[in-house]
């Protein structure tokens, strides 16, 4: 509400932009069983997005931060089309993906979240295989394909391992690897270091830079400020779907400013600096 | 063309690697068919030689009836389970973002559970003659025609099972009901022709009735395509049409379900 208007005009849409949001609406509509004669279940609806319009051009790292609920993960479905808007449009590469949803699916690779969306008794290979194959990787180049994303991964020594013996972490890289096999324009990554240890995150960061400086769009939702002061070119700050903010973030922009960015423009309290204050005060 | 191929290869793979990988399956399976043809064995000698439906004898009888049967129930299953199973796994939202159009991976799919399911009546039906001694005289082209058409018919069904688990999450109730109306009205294990009239006429406008009556007429009595001429006919309709409506229904629960965003419900 309170920068709506700017970022309206602040939407500038040239040849370059790839990803195109433009007065997308989604709400999640409620509906009670036996209109909760038996028990207790929320009814109503949910706004995700509301009139949220931006754009992200080829070769940028695209950050959208925002508390839980703000509506990241909804953008990054109707990119990939496995929602559809309610209203407005989103445009991929120049599809519309409600009319060209085929052609805007080849343009996309998306790391959701969600852990074990694999075939448990396929191993790490087996599956990336699969998806490529579905992906329409030419069968003469998946092989390849595969040694490199599991090695840019960190995977090579589990390749071959059952993907039910795989802890949460290694579902996370596998998850990024699928993304990548397909060498996407878009890709989409969904809190992709949640369960990373430090040194794969740091290298996942430093792989998100190269493949942006390889004409990728990455949108890219997190929690994590050091995640974004590190590969984000822009951000987008959600909040209750409604955008916030959208602007770039400087090459030497810390964590911390956008931690103070982040709570400014939202309103919410921090409680880790209340926490480290008392922490203090009790020493 | 060679992409389709090239899917359909990883998709029989993966379904072939998951199949070996539960180690058990394969041996369970291999003693349910023993034991269900044993039982229909012992039910056709309590009944006696004297029952010969549409001049018959009633083992084949039972054989034919009940392999179709299971083909068709187990295949519509089959594809059911991995539609829950995606949803469950989290996969399904992800094979939907994948370049291959849903109708197209559907498709896909259901050619491997029948695949498997095909192995298995061969297995049932072979098992029947060779241990059971059930006797035959089939004619190929006429089974292979039937069985075909048969296929498109329970392709439709699955599609069917897997639309309604898309929308209202409730496939598994669709099969229940399939499996226990079409195992009374279909003629499986009495001719139809013993119903009350008005049910005899329900059981005429079920497809499976005559998938089971054409595989009766082609592997056991030998009957030609063209003594089948009628038979064939409305089973290529039966598919052409539900096959036509499955897919249709498809695609409108695909599109609620995004809009709705229930697609990994379940």
């Amino acid at each position: 509400m309170r920068v709506r208007g700017c970022l309206r005009a602040f939407v500038v849409r040239t040849s370059m932009d790839r990803v195109v949001f433009e007065s997308v609406c989604k709400t999640f509509r409620h509906r009670p069983a036996l209109f909760n004669w038996l028990g207790k279940e929320r009814g109503g609806e949910t706004i995700a997005l509301k009139d949220a319009s931006f754009s992200a051009a080829s070769a940028e790292v695209l950050v959208l931060l925002g508390p839980n609920g703000s509506g990241k993960t909804t953008a990054l479905k109707l990119i990939s089309t496995t929602l559809l808007p309610d209203a407005g449009s989103v445009r991929v590469g120049g599809f519309d993906a409600r009319r060209d949803a085929g052609a805007v699916r080849r343009q996309v690779g998306i790391a959701v979240a969600a852990e074990r969306s694999f075939f448990p008794r396929l191993s790490a290979r087996e599956n990336l295989d699969f998806f490529a194959a579905l992906d329409e990787v030419p069968s003469r180049e998946r092989a390849q394909r595969i040694n490199e994303v599991l090695h840019d991964t960190g995977l090579e020594e589990q390749a071959d391992t059952l993907v039910m013996k795989f802890s949460s972490g290694m579902y996370q890289r596998l998850g990024i690897a699928r993304a990548l096999v397909k060498r996407p324009c878009v890709l989409l990554l969904d809190e992709p270091t949640r369960s990373l240890d430090a040194a794969t995150t740091a290298h996942f960061w430093a792989t998100i830079r190269s493949l942006a400086q390889q004409d990728t769009t990455i949108l890219l939702a997190t929690h994590n400020f050091a995640e974004a002061a590190a590969v984000a070119d822009r951000l987008l700050l959600l909040q209750r779907g409604e955008l916030l903010a959208n602007r770039s973030v400087g090459d030497n922009e810390s964590a911390e400013a956008l931690r103070s960015f982040y709570f400014r423009l939202t309103g919410e309290v921090d409680e880790t600096i209340d926490a480290a204050h008392r922490a203090r005060t009790a020493q | 063309m060679t992409s389709t191929l090239d899917k359909l290869h990883a998709i029989l793979r993966r379904d072939l690697l998951t199949a070996i990988r539960h180690r058990s399956g394969f041996v369970v399976t291999l003693v349910g068919v023993f034991t269900e043809l044993a039982a229909f064995y012992f039910l056709s000698r309590a009944v006696g030689p004297g029952f010969r439906p549409g001049g018959l004898e009633y083992f084949p009888f039972l054989l034919v009836g009940t392999g179709i049967y299971t083909f068709f129930v187990m295949s519509a299953q089959a594809f059911l389970s991995a539609v829950q199973e995606a949803q469950q796994t989290g996969t399904l939202e992800v094979l939907m973002t994948t370049s291959t159009a849903p109708a197209e991976l559907l498709v896909l799919s259901s050619i491997s559970a029948f695949a498997g399911n095909l192995v298995n009546l061969l297995v049932y039906l072979f098992t029947g003659v060779a241990v059971f001694r059930a006797s035959i005289h089939a004619n190929l082209f006429s089974c292979l025609a039937v069985l075909i058409f048969s296929m498109a018919i329970a392709l439709a069904l699955g599609i069917a099972a897997a639309t309604l688990q898309v929308a209202f999450q409730k496939g598994s109730a669709v099969l229940w009901l399939l499996g226990s109306g079409l195992w009374f009205l279909s003629g499986t294990m009495f001719p139809i022709q013993s119903l009350p009239r008005p049910l005899e006429l329900l059981a005429r406008a079920v497809p499976l009735t005559y998938a089971i009556d054409g595989m009766r007429r082609a592997l056991l009595q030998g009957q030609s395509v063209v003594a089948m001429a009628g038979t064939l006919a409305v089973l290529a309709g039966f598919g052409t049409v539900l096959l036509l409506l499955a897919l249709t229904g498809l695609s409108l629960s695909l599109r609620r379900a995004r809009l709705n965003g229930t697609l990994s419900f379940y």
